[in-house]
């Protein structure tokens, strides 16, 4: 098998789309226990990640914040890949591939004393516990290799991927 | 105090299934949770604990059977933890179970997390 592509979206990642789709993202896996449950999680992850901090978005009702991105999810002989790419900004830019470089450069062990610190001192609410990179890349155990693509003077694609082995 | 009951629904299964008795003080949360806006849901939850905690004055036990929460319910959760570990330094009686599938050691390091953040003593409990 070279590689296979099971899922690719791009549009609004509404939490009954996502909801969808990671019930297939279940039902692809079924044949691996190990990563049924990691790709499951990692997967609603990124894909809210997207939801909430993409800087291209629908608003529903004036209320709700819907953010637009893609995803492509791939198999290949010994692991699966799971990418998410949404627009930023470029002034957030610095902040965000500095995080991609800290989770990169962290142990396991560093990464759940990072999370521990992370969880407890987030504002929460709105806000959510930001520490879903870090919980990717702890699940998966594979560094995760990021993307970015400048678009115009204010915005940025920032792609996401994430390898997770079969077994 | 009323009790809390939301049942859960194969059309959201990103809302948990809750309910928290407060005759008993038994209080159970089931199924998955990566709903949107995760703190408007457990807003409601969170604020009758401390209802609970405040009025009835009675021991309380938080059993907790979810088998897959996203970060944003992980900080809810660690919130609720905070406000019945504050509770017991005040000398209420509280007891908090998890239960986990044994095949899910992630989950296990999860709960050891929510120990070492909160503070507060988790049994583990193997689903039957």
């Amino acid at each position: 098998m070279k590689n296979k592509t099971l899922l690719s979206y791009r549009g609004p990642f509404y939490i009954e789309l996502i909801s969808v789709f990671g019930s297939n993202v279940r039902n692809y896996t079924n044949a691996y226990s190990n990563a049924r449950k990691k790709l499951f999680r990692i997967f609603i992850e990124l894909s809210q990640n997207v939801s909430y901090y993409s800087e291209d978005f629908h608003m529903v009702n004036n209320e709700s914040r819907i953010g637009v991105g893609e995803l492509n999810l791939k198999e290949f002989e010994s692991h699966f890949t799971f990418t998410t790419k949404n627009l930023v900004k470029r002034s957030d830019s610095d902040i965000l591939i500095q995080r991609c470089n800290i989770i990169n450069s962290s142990s396991i062990s560093d990464l759940r004393q990072l999370k521990r610190e992370q969880r407890l001192n987030s504002p929460g609410e709105k806000f959510g516990a930001r520490i879903g990179l870090i919980q990717a890349v702890m699940l998966s155990q594979n560094k995760i290799n990021y993307q970015y693509e400048e678009v115009d003077k204010d915005f940025a694609y920032l792609s996401i991927t994430v390898k997770i082995d079969k077994n | 105090m009323e009790d809390i009951l939301i049942k859960s629904s194969p059309e959201t299964p990103y809302f948990p299934e809750v309910n928290f008795n407060a005759n008993t003080g038994l209080c159970e949360i089931s199924g998955e949770s990566y709903m949107e806006e995760t703190y408007k849901f457990f807003l409601p939850l969170s604020s009758w604990i401390k209802d609970y905690i405040n009025n009835i004055r009675k021991g309380i036990e938080f059993n907790v059977k979810l088998i897959y929460l996203n970060t944003s319910s992980t900080k809810c959760i660690l919130d609720i933890l905070e406000i019945l570990k504050e509770y017991e330094n005040k000398g209420g009686q509280v007891k908090v179970v998890w239960y986990y599938d044994k095949e899910d050691p992630d989950m296990i390091d999860e709960v050891e997390d929510f120990e070492a953040e909160s503070g507060i003593k988790i049994e583990l409990r193997e689903f039957a």
